[in-house]
């Protein structure tokens, strides 16, 4: 009985007094104090009293204010951006926003507008963008034009226009954005298109409406940064309706739901008439592909055939020297040669992803391509016993290679000695088969980022990262170390120079104390999702102003000798580990509170242990792990008391003693 | 002391669990109804949303065992973000575990599939159309379908509960 009486006396003198602050707030959400609130979805009918005045960025949407109009936010005299996306409103009446100079962004979308007044939109000084879709406009007479001079973006897709015609008074000299997605407009006419005349560099967006005829001479000699025709079936409605005029984008592609027609040669006639750029293909058929369907792209800097269900690229293209971009994503092509590169000489960009077959590399099937810097192979199914040299021949200007999310490739000493100059090399999700003690990126003197995160290496090779002098950024997320360690002498020697290294699913347990000594330049360290205990911190000794992550790691305990390496560092992660909320911990408990504005994501550092405070914030956590002063009064209470037995014990001895003499 | 800290402890628990429910909008709390997307010869698919903030509706045009390819589906929503880029992640789950994990792209900056990609936020969605689905034959038995699509930001776009019944 004793023991267990002071047992629990312990246990309330030390025990943590702890408190858990809750707080359900259910009013809008403050993004940043003072300017920018989110009441989203909260059903409301007017503007919360809360918010302050000074509000200046208001996301509104999905409430309730069927009207609107001068007193709805005339609290908020101060807002630039306001969305009242699907508020269910049906009138904005007069001066509605007149008391909002600064109002630079209103967003209506979806709402089922009845009538808006000719005075709604005066007030702001510069309204630059107005999004009105899907609000069953049928006319641009419905948008009041008085405050509109500086308009830059107007969105007005998903309506019931037929006619992009504007009314006379209606200012598009400063309009840089203009959408008409998913209308209903078929025909353009010269006069349509005049009274987008004042606008220069105009990006005007068609998609989804389905051009079937446009005036001749409708665009000439206008200049477009963007025009969008997706999912116009008939190409050379819009090829010969574009005459004389100049397009930096044209955006001509198709999608799965809509009804399509196959290419043919002639209705790309039109595009020699044309001054474009870079021109979208996407998901169109050629009906026959030969040379002479690409008379007309000479002058084109980029063309994107992605999903055009090409097994080749016929031989012999002429004039397409000028192409610096070729997108051949999604295709069937089933050797890489099949593209016929020696058309494309001036090629500085080359995609090639997510081809539908198995890609065959081939041999020097690209090696025309003197100009080449960026080449994408990603996702194609690539296998090679022994790359890449080969395969890669001749391409001594590649700054950035993809080979991600491939087959197995073999790589050997020296692999990518046929591109000198790469400085991005990505292989994540490629498996890689490099024997030990092979050197596969020696001599990229260049290169400063190196992706290798799921490649199943074998880390236990310390020449592997050999001759890599300018290599920045590493990663080597999901590789695996021999039991789950990284030893004193691993891969990271050879790396000195590196500045952002990421080691988070590696299923580590422990890094050695020196593990990372040369890694003098880190700025950056993942260390997330493995299985590290607070014994690993020693390693990050050498490491100062970091950004370093431990989140999701096996961190219980972080005794106090440790805690100095932390707080060298910038900013720290730590969430998602089993903290101990004990006071075993407190020194750790202590440096988190003086400690937050270094800690990220620190809503997430939750208390595993005791048991009582499972899952609790460690904000929220207080402990007093010293004697308190109730404490101190129970202590010298149960002292007293002691005291007062053992005096009774000795005396009842004592007489019991003399009684038995 | 100790009976105080528990006290406050609990009564914050208590509050918490009192107010949780309560907070945000309408639908919170509340399930959504149960829809059938097809039943025919054998095979039955309910589906329910598991978006706390709003339904959807789906059908399925054919519905058999013999599940053919590039399946006609219609589909209605409200967006409560935009599509620019859109995912679709399909779980298969048995007796609560997950079997069969599979994520498509939908929507993509560089290759926008279907003619909805780059609606926007507040934006009604009505797809009526194929969905490029391989064809397969359905085994007799039970399953549990979770459907999330969410955009690049990871928002949730729509999320479904789906039951298969083949017998």
């Amino acid at each position: 009985m004793a023991p267990e009486v002071s047992c629990c006396f312990l246990v309330v003198l030390l025990s943590a007094s702890c408190e858990v602050i809750t707080s359900s707030d259910q009013m809008c959400i403050e993004k940043e104090a003072n300017r920018i609130y989110n009441c989203e979805n909260l059903g409301l009918s007017e503007i919360p009293d809360t918010l302050p005045n000074t509000t200046e960025f208001l996301e509104f949407s999905f409430n309730f204010l069927p009207t609107i109009q001068n007193t709805t936010f005339s609290g908020l005299i101060n807002l630039i951006f306001l969305d009242l996306t699907r508020c269910q409103i049906n009138w904005i009446h007069e001066n509605a926003f007149q008391s909002h100079p600064q109002l630079s962004t209103l967003v209506l979308t979806g709402n089922p507008l009845i009538f808006v007044a000719e005075t709604a939109l005066n007030g702001p000084k510069s309204l630059k963008h107005l999004f009105l879709i899907q609000t069953g406009i049928f006319s641009l007479e419905f948008i009041p034009a008085h405050n509109l001079k500086n308009l830059e973006s107007l969105h007005l897709g998903s309506n019931h226009i037929s006619s992009i015609k504007f009314p006379k008074d209606f200012p598009t000299g400063n309009l840089k954005v203009l959408d008409f997605q998913n209308n209903v407009i078929h025909y353009l006419s010269r006069e349509d298109m005049d009274s987008l005349k004042p606008a220069t560099k105009l990006s005007l967006n068609f998609n989804g409406n389905d051009i079937q005829g446009i005036e001749p001479g409708a665009f000439q000699s206008m200049v477009f940064q963007s025009l969008n025709f997706g999912g116009t079936v008939n190409l050379s409605v819009i090829f010969s309706g574009l005459h004389n005029s100049t397009i930096q984008s044209l955006w001509l592609g198709t999608f799965e739901d809509t009804e399509d027609q196959d290419l043919s040669s002639s209705m790309f006639e039109g595009l020699c008439e044309i001054s474009v750029e870079s021109m979208n293909l996407q998901k169109h058929s050629f009906s026959s592909l030969s040379s002479a369907t690409f008379q007309c792209f000479t002058h084109l800097q980029e063309l994107d055939l992605t999903g055009n269900h090409l097994k080749e690229l016929p031989p012999g293209i002429k004039g397409m020297n000028s192409l610096k971009k070729l997108v051949l994503n999604v295709n069937k092509f089933e050797q890489l040669c099949q593209i016929n590169a020696d058309s494309f000489p001036s090629l500085t960009h080359l995609y090639i992803k997510g081809n539908i077959k198995k890609l065959q590399l081939g041999a020097g099937c690209l090696e025309k391509l003197e100009n080449l810097q960026k080449l994408d192979l990603s996702h194609n199914d690539i296998e090679a016993s022994d790359c890449c040299n080969l395969q890669l021949k001749n391409l001594s200007h590649l700054q950035s290679l993809n080979l991600s999310y491939n087959e197995a490739l073999g790589l050997r000493n020296e692999a990518f000695k046929a591109c000198p100059q790469l400085k991005l090399l990505d292989l994540a999700f490629t498996q890689l088969h490099i024997n030990f003690p092979q050197s596969p990126f020696q001599n990229l003197h260049l290169l400063q980022v190196l992706n290798l995160s799921h490649c199943f290496l074998d880390t236990s090779n310390q020449y592997l990262l050999a001759g890599l002098p300018n290599l920045r950024h590493l990663n080597l997320q999901g590789n695996r170390f021999q039991d789950g360690n990284i030893p004193k002498t691993n891969l990271f020697q050879m790396v000195g120079s590196l500045e952002i290294l990421v080691l988070s699913s590696c299923d580590l347990s422990f890094i050695d104390q020196e593990a990372f000594h040369g890694l003098g330049n880190m700025i950056h360290v993942d260390l997330s999702h493995n299985n590290l205990t607070s014994s690993s911190i020693n390693a990050l000794s050498q490491l100062k102003g970091t950004y370093l992550s431990l989140a999701s790691n096996s961190i219980c305990i972080i005794p106090p000798h440790l805690l100095p390496i932390l707080s060298q560092q910038n900013i720290i992660n730590l969430s998602h580990n089993p903290l101990d909320c004990t006071c075993s911990n407190i020194h750790f408990l202590t440096w988190y509170k003086e400690n937050v504005q270094k800690l990220e994501d620190f809503k997430e550092l939750r208390c595993a242990n005791p048991p009582p405070l499972q899952g609790v914030q460690l904000s929220d956590v207080t402990l007093s792990c010293g004697i308190t002063a109730v404490g101190t009064f129970f202590l010298t209470v149960f002292l007293f008391l002691l005291a007062a037995l053992l005096i009774y014990v000795i005396k009842f001895f004592l007489r019991w003693k003399y009684q038995h003499l | 002391m100790q009976t105080l800290t528990m006290t406050r402890f609990l009564t914050a628990l208590l509050v918490w669990t009192l107010m949780a429910p309560g907070s945000g909008g309408r639908g919170r709390g509340t399930a959504w109804p149960t829809h059938t997307a097809c039943r025919n010869e054998g095979l039955e698919v309910l589906y329910q949303s598991c978006d706390p903030l709003q339904d959807f509706g789906f059908s399925v045009d054919q519905c058999s065992k013999q599940l053919k390819p590039n399946l006609r589906i219609r589909l209605g929503i409200i967006l409560r973000e935009d599509i620019r880029e859109l995912y679709l992640d399909i779980s298969l789950i048995s007796k609560g575990t997950s079997v069969l994990h599979y994520s498509y792209p939908i929507c993509e900056a560089d290759l926008p599939k279907f003619s909805f990609c780059g609606k926007k936020k507040g934006e009604q969605v009505y797809y009526a159309g194929p969905v490029n689905n391989p064809g397969f034959e359905i085994f007799k038995g039970e399953y549990q379908i979770l459907l999330e699509l969410y955009n690049e930001k990871r928002a949730t776009v729509a999320c479904a509960n789906a039951t298969v019944i083949c017998s």
